[in-house]
């Protein structure tokens, strides 16, 4: 066994037993931080690696949480079964957006503003349409029914989102590894010259926004769970969008374990500073942004490649 | 005639610009032929349009007896012709090897197989060596070298070369004429555009000379030299082959 491979499986039993050693509090933190992991690996596959720059992911991710919420209130299907559905759902949003974005060349900037123009339409339609409650949003009853994805501890939600985690740093080497993963780089590099080696460029971007919005869907599925409440104004807004991007931006894009490193650091960042010795919320949360700006700022001039490449640095000399 | 691609009476305009005026030439197999013409002659805008990048305003291109005209680039790489791009579009942020990869993942469905095709292009184009450098950190010949390996591994029965030795010193512009030998006999038709005159005129069996847009010439580079209106038009002095 590598010394690589070793690592790996130290730090997968290491979060394997965090829940024994963990209180609630900590173990809540733990999941924050894997959420936020897994909505960072789910854009990653379409903004690091096919370099489709999307601003419009909280669609996908209110996709989820609504598609399994309403399925499950209102046809009492449970939510393992509903996370599907949201997954397929977003993943047709996904392509029929990506089908006629590119239709029209829109790439770059322009492809950043029409995603996120595109999360604005829906939520301004969920909070229209009173069959999902509109902007009231809707509540889950808590209690313990595995078998609805409902748990009284968090232990559970926390191995959730770590196997949610894993399949996807899982899903991500696998691409790495594959051809339509080569064709998904090949466009972020050039697609000019993609094209030219052969590459169906459109058909690679499509596929790209596609994957990355139906597995976005299934943490929008797993918050709704957590929470047990979602509304316009939780699940259809910038947040998870910022979520996704400090994480994979800090972390590295275009690799499989950078957003895992960005969304942790960012997560145990916040952690830390709700625990320094602020007089009141506000403070807490003016200063742990003015944290997150000063070190995303400080990251993005120094490391562009993100967090990853320190490693891959020291590996080189 | 069955020829490998024919080019049949093509016009482009862009704007108040006529780029290319009922164009009409067409290369055999396992045929060398040169493109050459002044600066704006329209030869990028050609390979353009053979490839795909633009859909010609009249006029059609056929590639090994279909009609491609209008077809997305990536099918007609598929169907057999590769190009460079004069302005090299290395994968920055990928290695040589990746870069070459993706080419061969053109005919190679299986990732391994690509590997070593890939491997076998870099060794026969000279960049075996540099495998693991990124494509932003390339010299110019190492660029051209890439771009060339890139469009040589989706396995073209056509080879499109813009401007490949443009920026090279002489002893590097020998060692390409003689890579684009050996490629050539390895089966692959080639069209070249190139500005060094010693290039073009030593690997070309039949050359086509551009101007305005049109073609004003085409024969042996032993005919063209001595023809008038190419000297005229291009060369402005008598070019001689010693």
């Amino acid at each position: 066994m590598s010394a690589r491979a070793g690592l790996a499986l130290a730090i997968v039993v290491a979060a394997l037993a965090v829940p024994l050693v963990a209180g609630q509090h900590l173990l809540t933190a733990f999941i924050v931080a894997l959420h936020a992991a897994y909505l960072a690996l789910a854009w990653n596959i379409a903004a690091g690696y096919a370099g489709q720059f999307s601003l419009g992911h909280s669609l996908f991710y209110g996709v989820g949480a609504y598609a399994s919420t309403v399925l499950y209130v209102r046809a009492g299907l449970t939510p393992w079964a509903g996370m599907f559905a949201g997954a397929v759902l977003a993943g047709v949003i996904g392509v029929a957006l990506a089908l006629g974005v590119y239709r029209y060349n829109v790439r770059g900037i322009f492809f950043a503003l029409v995603t996120l123009g595109a999360a604005e339409v829906g939520r301004g339609l969920v909070e229209n349409w009173d069959f999902v409650k509109g902007p009231a949003g809707i509540l889950l009853t808590m209690q313990s029914a595995p078998r609805d994805f409902l748990f009284l501890r968090r232990e559970p939600y926390y191995y959730v989102a770590l196997a949610m985690v894993l399949a996807l740093i899982a899903i991500s080497l696998g691409l790495e590894r594959s051809r339509l993963g080569q064709y998904f780089l090949a466009v972020r590099e050039d697609e000019a010259a993609a094209e030219a080696s052969g590459v169906d460029t459109y058909r690679a971007k499509t596929i790209a926004i596609g994957l990355s919005a139906a597995l976005t869907a299934f943490a929008g599925s797993f918050y709704a769970q957590f929470y047990l409440y979602i509304s316009p104004d939780t699940v259809l807004v910038f947040e998870p969008q910022l979520t996704m991007m400090l994480g994979t931006m800090v972390g590295g894009a275009g690799t499989a374990l950078g957003p895992v490193l960005g969304s942790v650091l960012f997560s145990g960042l916040g952690e830390a500073l709700r625990n320094l010795p602020f007089e009141n919320t506000r403070q807490v949360v003016i200063g742990s942004k003015l944290a997150y700006a000063i070190l995303l700022i400080v990251i993005l001039i120094y490391l562009p490649g993100g967090l990853i490449t320190l490693g891959r640095r020291r590996a080189r000399t | 005639m069955s020829a490998l691609l024919g080019v049949h009476n093509v016009s482009k305009r862009f704007g108040g610009l006529q780029a290319l005026s009922d164009v009409t030439f067409g290369v055999g197999y396992r045929e060398i032929v040169g493109i050459i013409g002044p600066n704006g002659a329209g030869k990028t805008t050609l390979f353009n349009v053979i490839t795909g990048v633009f859909a010609p305003d009249s006029g059609h291109v056929e590639l090994r007896g279909m009609d491609v005209t209008g077809w997305a680039p990536h099918r007609i790489c598929r169907l057999g012709a590769a190009r460079t791009f004069q302005i090299g579009k290395p994968f920055a942020a990928l290695s040589v090897l990746q870069t070459v990869r993706i080419g061969s993942l053109n005919r190679v469905r299986d990732m391994r197989d690509a590997t070593a095709q890939a491997l076998h292009v870099l060794e026969m184009v000279g960049l075996a060596d540099k495998r693991d450098h990124l494509g932003r950190n390339l010299t110019v010949i190492e660029r051209k070298r890439l771009e060339l390996a890139r469009a040589l591994a989706t396995g073209p029965s056509l080879l499109l070369l813009d401007e490949v030795a443009a920026g090279l010193r002489p002893a590097e512009i020998q060692e390409m004429i003689a890579l684009v030998r050996r490629i050539a006999a390895g089966g692959v038709s080639v069209l070249i555009i190139e500005h060094v005159m010693e290039a073009v005129m030593r690997l070309s069996a039949r050359i086509v000379v551009l101007n305005y847009g049109e073609v004003i010439a085409e024969g042996t580079p032993e005919s063209l030299v001595n023809d008038p209106r190419v000297i005229e038009a291009y060369l402005g002095e008598a070019y001689s082959l010693a």
